[in-house]
């Protein structure tokens, strides 16, 4: 123990004696810390934007105040938009926008905004993006939110007329159903009258023979006439008797003219008066069954089409009720709701805190990574390098004492760094206090994992120089694959699959959840147990590494120095 | 008494044989030189012996100092850690620590007592002459402090063995004097000491013993005069001073069993064929040409030109 310590006082000493590394331990993760910390801010951007449009209307110069708003530099190009984009290609301009004259949509075509961005600077085509595009995303969704409205407005005026409309086919429904139900009462008081007429033919033959007979009474009354001349009776009788039977004849002439005359009084004039009159009558008894036929057929053919009538009315008020019920169920009447249905909403995880706060985990575990790993690599460097690495061989210590000493001195210098770091850090995160033991072990055991990092590294290089160039190499490596500057999501699967190992990442989030969710060591020991065994298993690789390479280390540390004595000695002799 | 004993060690690496049958035996208080070409596994030597890297074949013993009881070194490394200070050939502190704070980091971490460490710390820094420097941070002291310093920390826990690669290496001659008049008061103190150094020079004055690494093997070893001995017939050298007759020295000269004759400048220095012949048959020409020499010495070989003669052999 009493070793460990000399030796740890030892290195501390010999550290703060070389000014270089002395400004690298003290001053490194705060300079590490100010220049992160100022890169990371994005609370004002100085992004110069060029905008190109036909003309500078009103909708351009919205577009334009928006950008100003966001403390973007806008500078206009009126000529065409190669200009701008020749700009981006000497760096003058970061991003160049080619808008339209007007942003208002007057037809299905939709307004096309282009932006040109240099794909090589990435963090910056990110961010660019991420801010234009969502001051455009607002512009659009207030153009989209116009539309909207006027869509609606037509909406409302549709279902209204639907209403109304619906009403009135609905009376027009009746009244085609009443037309209907009359129209078959006709038709059954139609199918009641009977015009059918048969053909009427008079037998006049008894007209014949009455006129026949007739006519014979008068022969016999000419013949009893002369019978009666020839009678035997007086002359008075015969003239009373010639006398009526002339009277008889001149009757029965009568008679005769009577029923068998050519003129219209004759009962023979009348029967053919009243064939003629039967004949017309049955001529239009005729006419009227066939109308009543044909009227018949229309009335049923003119029911029929109201009944298909009514049908057609009333699946058409069922479609206009089913549009009305359709437009009354759509509870969507804002414009903006169906401008925007989604509303992104993003709610902190925890309590509301300042953009230092969520860097501030990050932060403390890159200040940590690199300085563990440059002092780990720099103290096994500098005893590897230092005139006094052999005679440590021949000091009857084990070796374990000489890592666990290389160790202690930076984790002692990682604490007074770290208390330096927090110490500073209170008095902007005063409500964070709480956490900091939490966080100020998490941050030993990263210190440990680095350090020992650190340790092989310094352990597997020869000079000084490739060893802190290895180690800023993976300190890099591990940022990189961490997704602090890059996204992973847009790295191989492979990639992604092996930062869940990636110390960075672990150390990052353990601080992230004590630090921005206050979360206590129950919540987190799985990650805790993980990076703890990390720290072990370094530890024992160390052991293992300084095993294997000491005497390997010692040779070639002799050998250098024999060469240099060979040399010097040849260099003396020749000057002799 | 045998402090440290290296028993038919080999050391491979890829099959490749870097030492070979290395037998050795280092005494408690000697000043033990190692010296060898370079990539002829010294520094594996010594890595071996401070428990750095283990022996393919064969044991690194060390012996108890109370009851002379040997250990093996790969048993029992964490308990004879503590009995070894090592100073590698680069300097080995942090440069960002001071002097003191440098001395009491690596004495704490051996584990001494606050007074103990804080006695040995000033004892150290007292015999290493940093005591005035000692708030001084390392990064800013001269090549030879440092030197010192390192070598203060590999004491600073009072080990009973320090061992030292290469302590002298890249520095200007003062400073490695300086660096080896310490390694003396050091071994003074009682603290056995095992050197590997290209400067042979160095060993040769600073080293009661001495190992010869060629070849990925111990050559020779022992007591400086005893590696020495067998290389006196054939490599001692007479060094005259010469007056204005230098050519006609040079001239005579020729005639004698000599290997050959370096010309220095002022002087001149004769490596004898056979050392007896060649001194009765200068003495014999100075006295018949009548020759003046302002001055003559004969020296024994040095432990440079022994270790040139073994590298030469085949």
């Amino acid at each position: 123990m009493r070793s460990l310590f000399l030796l740890t006082s030892k290195n501390l000493k010999l550290l703060i004696r070389a000014k270089s590394s002395a400004l690298i331990v003290v001053f490194a993760p705060l300079l590490l810390m100010l220049i992160i910390g100022l890169s990371y801010d994005t609370s004002t951007t100085t992004i110069n934007v060029g905008i190109h449009a036909p003309a500078l209307t009103d909708d351009v110069n919205a577009v334009i105040a928006l950008l100003q708003e966001k403390d973007f530099k806008v500078v206009t190009y009126d000529q065409t938009i190669d200009d701008c984009v020749q700009d981006i290609k000497s760096g003058f301009v970061h991003t160049c926008i080619n808008l339209p004259e007007s942003l208002k949509v007057e037809s299905n075509t939709p307004k096309e905004v282009t932006f040109y961005l240099d794909p090589s600077r990435i963090n910056l085509v990110w961010m660019i993006q991420d801010t234009l595009q969502s001051k455009f995303n607002f512009k659009a969704q207030q153009i989209s939110q116009e539309i909207s409205a006027n869509i609606l407005s037509l909406l409302a005026m549709s279902k209204q007329t639907v209403q109304e409309k619906s009403t009135a086919l609905q009376t027009a429904k009746t009244q085609t159903a009443s037309a209907s139900g009359s129209t078959e009462t006709v038709k059954t008081s139609l199918g009641t009258l009977d015009a059918t007429t048969t053909t009427v033919n008079y037998d006049k033959t008894v007209l014949t023979t009455a006129a026949t007979d007739l006519k014979l009474a008068s022969e016999n009354i000419t013949k009893a006439s002369a019978a009666v001349d020839n009678a035997n009776i007086s002359s008075s009788d015969k003239n009373a008797i010639k006398s009526l039977l002339d009277e008889a004849d001149n009757s029965i002439d009568k008679a005769l003219v009577l029923v068998d005359g050519t003129d219209t009084g004759s009962i023979r004039g009348l029967i053919e008066s009243l064939e003629i009159d039967i004949g017309l009558a049955y001529q239009k008894l005729t006419a009227i069954a066939e109308t009543l036929t044909s009227s018949t057929s229309s009335l049923s053919s003119a029911q029929q089409t109201l009944t298909e009538a009514t049908a057609t009315l009333e699946s058409t008020i069922t479609a206009l009720n089913n549009l009305q019920t359709s437009l009354e169920a759509n509870k969507i009447t804002e414009a903006s709701t169906i401008a925007v249905p989604i509303v992104t909403k993003i709610e902190k995880v925890g309590e509301e805190k300042t953009f230092l706060n969520y860097l501030f985990p990050t932060l403390l575990t890159i200040v940590v990574m690199f300085t563990s790993l440059l002092l780990g690599t720099t103290l096994v460097m500098m005893e590897k390098n230092s005139p006094a690495f052999m005679r440590n061989f021949f000091i009857p210590l084990r070796q374990t004492t000489f890592v666990a000493a290389t160790y202690l001195t930076t984790i002692i210098l990682i604490v007074i760094q770290i208390l330096i770091i927090l110490g500073v850090s209170l008095a902007f995160l005063q409500d964070s206090w709480s956490v900091f033991p939490l966080l100020f072990v998490i941050l030993l055991i990263a210190a440990s994992i680095f350090t020992f990092l650190g340790m092989m590294i310094g352990y597997a290089f020869t000079s000084e120089e490739t060893g802190v160039l290895a180690s800023l190499s993976l300190g890099s490596v591990f940022l990189f694959l961490s997704g602090a500057i890059l996204p992973l999501e847009s790295s191989s699967p492979l990639v992604r699959d092996l930062t869940a190992y990636n110390p960075f990442v672990l150390i990052e989030k353990l601080l992230r959840e004590v630090f921005l969710f206050n979360n206590s060591f129950e919540v987190i020991w799985v990650d805790g147990v993980i990076v703890i065994g990390y720290a072990v298993v370094l530890f024992f690789a160390i052991l293992i590494a300084e095993s294997l390479l000491q005497k390997h280390l010692v040779h070639r540390f002799m050998k250098h120095h024999h060469k240099l004595h060979r040399q010097t000695d040849k260099q003396n002799k020749n000057d002799v | 008494m045998v402090l440290i004993e290296l028993k038919d060690v080999v050391k491979e690496y890829s099959r490749e044989t870097i030492l070979n049958d290395v037998n050795l035996e280092i005494d408690e208080g000697d000043m033990y030189g190692i010296i060898g070409q370079s990539g002829s596994g010294k520094t594996t030597l010594l890595n071996m012996i401070t428990g750095f890297i283990p022996p393919s074949k064969g044991l690194v013993l060390y012996h108890s100092r109370a009851t002379g009881v040997a250990h093996d070194l790969a048993d029992h490394l964490p308990k004879i850690k503590k009995q070894i200070g090592f100073t590698p050939q680069h300097n080995s502190f942090y440069p960002k620590l001071t002097i003191k704070e440098n001395i009491l980091h690596f004495g704490r971490l051996y584990g001494l007592k606050k007074e103990t460490l804080l006695s040995n710390a000033k004892a150290i820094l007292q015999v290493t002459h940093l005591w005035e420097h000692k708030d001084k941070l390392a990064e800013h002291l001269s090549e030879g402090m440092q030197r010192r310093l390192d070598i203060a920390c590999s004491l600073v826990h009072k080990p009973t063995i320090l061992v030292l690669d290469e302590p002298t290496a890249d520095l200007d001659p003062v400073l490695q004097k300086e660096i080896l008049a310490l390694l003396q008061d050091v071994n003074k103190q009682g603290v056995t000491i095992v050197i590997a150094s290209h400067n042979l020079e160095s060993i040769d004055t600073l080293c009661n013993k001495v190992a010869v690494i060629h070849k990925g093997k111990v050559h020779t070893h022992g007591t400086i005069e005893e590696v020495k001995k067998p290389f006196f017939k054939e490599h001692f050298t007479i060094t005259m001073l010469p007056g204005v007759n230098k050519e006609q020295i040079i001239h005579n000269l020729q005639a004698l069993p000599i290997d050959k004759i370096v010309d220095q400048g002022k002087h001149l220095v004769i490596y004898p064929r056979n050392i007896e012949k060649t001194v009765t048959s200068l003495l014999r020409l100075i006295k018949e040409e009548n020759l003046y020499l302002n001055d003559m010495d004969m020296r024994r070989p040095s432990l440079n030109e022994i270790f040139e003669a073994i590298t030469k052999q085949p």
